[in-house]
């Protein structure tokens, strides 16, 4: 009798905890039948659902935020009420809040809340169209031209967050980019996209293009076969600098502007990287990449070099070697004509 | 003028000068500044990261100039540069050995250089060697990967083509190593004239002593080639 009623606890139990979950589901579902259209609700209302469902917003469901919502909306007539981003976000919002930019957008102004995505899943050409809402292009350009070396390279290369922001420390991200399509008009690289690299991979998950052994984590012998492939010479690896930690103080720190929070940060700063693949839904999944692999020589990342942080160790040795080498004829030949001056003294 | 220069030759005219001096200071400040660049962590010379950049690539510019006026000069001007800078066959043969053989070992016995210096001839047959491989190789090479690596973005397709940026900041950065090991012994070398100071005097006058017995020699020679031509 006393294992029977443990039984029917433990079925209650589970029916209590199963009940708002499934409620949940179903609700969202409920809401994405209407929101999911935009013929149903309009422009303003409408959530794609394609961008939602992978967000972790999704995860937690829509009530959630929108708490005023119930099952009869909306025939109840209910104002729909919102969530403040940051009743969860204090930290990140409360430093934002701090800046100048807040006077001039609010947090939705650049992170539509039914498509945000961590940063490890976004590249960082979609980091930076977020800036580009309001920061003009030709106008970035022309005030970093104005005192940074290369500042093409570093615009084009570099997500603004790498500086703008007063996150300490940054790691080094791998996206797969290729060769544009001449017969389209372009030149240069782009980042590749899921359906690209799946015609790479046929029939295969297309990590195994480079992880080769499934591990999810590649090491530096599987980076310098991508490398050498010739079958994926028109793919290459293009590497960026991505904050370590997220932070929304957008201000301008000093070491930014002489360049060493990146150039004088020592060979030390090039160990941690990941490879960041893009996945079916339009987002990217890191894989930790071997420690240290961006320092290798030739062809671990033989496209991946920042000035002053990437130097080879073999290669300052060979360097050394050779200077020390150009002081073989003054030190053996200088000695050899101080002892031998006198049969010169004619 | 004749009088003061009686017993000497002119062997290197002001262009080769200018061009010389304008290199050595460019290259003493590309080897500084490009040390800052490759380890800020340690060195700051030049101050702030970006001024050893603008410096590094303020003098490479000007030392690929001054290349270039180098090389058009000797080409087009001079007409001299194959005579002087590339080796003849009876360099290759023998005279290479025969001037390894006077600085490592007659040197040492007091004997004399083999090679006398002279307007059209002013380098030995291991300096024609060293040089064809510096002026030839290296310092294109050296100048083509600079303008590589200050150029990445518009650059890209052809520098992935040819193997990547680490191939060319690491053929860059040897490249540079051995020029700057070519200085000491450069300048070792320049002091193995009659008097230490012979060769770098002359480097900056233009005008070398003739040496004993050698200069009515080349007088005669000089003489007999303007009675040829008619002069």
């Amino acid at each position: 009798m006393k294992m029977d009623c443990r039984i029917l606890w433990s079925f209650l139990l589970l029916m209590a905890l199963a009940v708002p979950l499934s409620a949940s589901a179903m609700e969202m579902d409920d809401c994405l039948d209407c929101h999911g259209e935009v013929d149903e609700v309009g422009e303003d209302l409408f959530i794609d659902g394609d961008k939602f469902l992978p967000t972790e917003h999704a995860d937690m469901g829509c009530v959630t935020c929108h708490e005023s919502v119930t099952d009869e909306h909306p025939d109840d007539g209910e104002a729909v009420t919102s969530a403040d981003c940051l009743d969860c976000h204090e930290e990140l919002g409360g430093q934002y809040m701090a800046t100048a930019h807040a006077e001039n957008a609010v947090c939705s102004d650049c992170h539509n809340p039914h498509q945000v995505h961590g940063i490890e899943s976004v590249s960082g050409p979609d980091m930076n169209q977020q800036c580009s809402q309001c920061h003009d292009s030709i106008e970035v350009m022309d005030s970093h031209a104005e005192w940074l070396p290369q500042a093409s390279l570093h615009i084009s290369k570099l997500p603004c967050i790498t500086c703008h922001t007063s996150a300490e420390g940054y790691v080094i991200v791998l996206n797969i980019t290729q060769k544009q399509k001449k017969s389209e008009g372009l030149k240069g690289y782009s980042f590749s996209n899921y359906a690209d690299l799946k015609e790479y991979a046929g029939e295969k998950e297309i990590q195994s293009l480079i992880d080769i052994n499934g591990d999810n984590h590649i090491s530096l012998a599987e980076l310098r076969t991508f490398n050498r492939n010739p079958a994926y010479k028109s793919l290459h690896l293009s590497g960026t600098m991505v904050p370590g930690e997220i932070s929304h103080d957008l201000t301008t720190l000093d070491n930014r502007y002489d360049c060493t929070f990146c150039h004088a940060s020592g060979p030390g700063s090039m160990q941690t990287s990941f490879l960041a693949l893009p996945t079916e839904g339009g987002i990217y999944q890191r894989m930790t990449v071997e420690d240290g692999a961006m320092l290798d020589t030739l062809y671990g990342t033989p496209n991946f070099y920042m000035t002053g942080s990437t130097r080879s160790a073999a290669m300052n040795i060979i360097g050394l070697i050779i200077i020390c080498g150009g002081f073989i004829m003054p030190i053996g030949h200088g000695t050899l004509r101080f002892l031998t001056r006198k049969n010169r003294q004619h | 003028m004749a009088e003061e220069h009686q017993d000497q030759i002119y062997l290197q005219p002001i262009p080769v000068r200018i061009w010389h001096w304008l290199n050595a200071f460019g290259i003493i400040t590309l080897t500084v500044s490009g040390a800052q660049i490759r380890f800020p962590d340690y060195i700051s010379i030049c101050g702030s990261y970006k001024s050893a950049i603008y410096l590094h690539n303020t003098a490479g510019f000007v030392v690929a100039i001054s290349f270039s006026l180098w090389f058009f000069y000797y080409t087009f001007v001079a007409r001299t540069m194959a005579n002087l800078y590339v080796p003849k066959m009876e360099d290759m043969k023998s005279g290479i050995l025969k001037q390894v053989k006077f600085y490592f070992l007659t040197y040492f016995l007091g004997w004399e250089n083999p090679h006398h210096p002279t307007p059209d001839s002013k380098f030995n047959p291991m300096q024609k060697s060293v040089y064809l491989a510096i002026m030839f190789v290296m310092m294109p090479l050296v100048s083509l990967t600079g303008i590589f690596l200050t150029n990445v973005d518009p650059l890209r397709g052809l520098i992935v083509m040819v193997g990547g940026l680490k191939l060319l900041a690491g053929l860059h950065f040897l490249l540079a190593c051995c020029l700057i090991a070519f200085i000491p012994t450069h300048v070792y070398l320049a002091t193995l004239g009659r008097t230490p100071t012979d060769h770098i005097k002359t480097m900056w006058t233009g005008w070398e002593d003739e040496e004993e017995g050698h200069g009515e020699e080349h007088k005669d020679e000089s003489e007999g080639e303007k009675a040829a031509s008619g002069n």
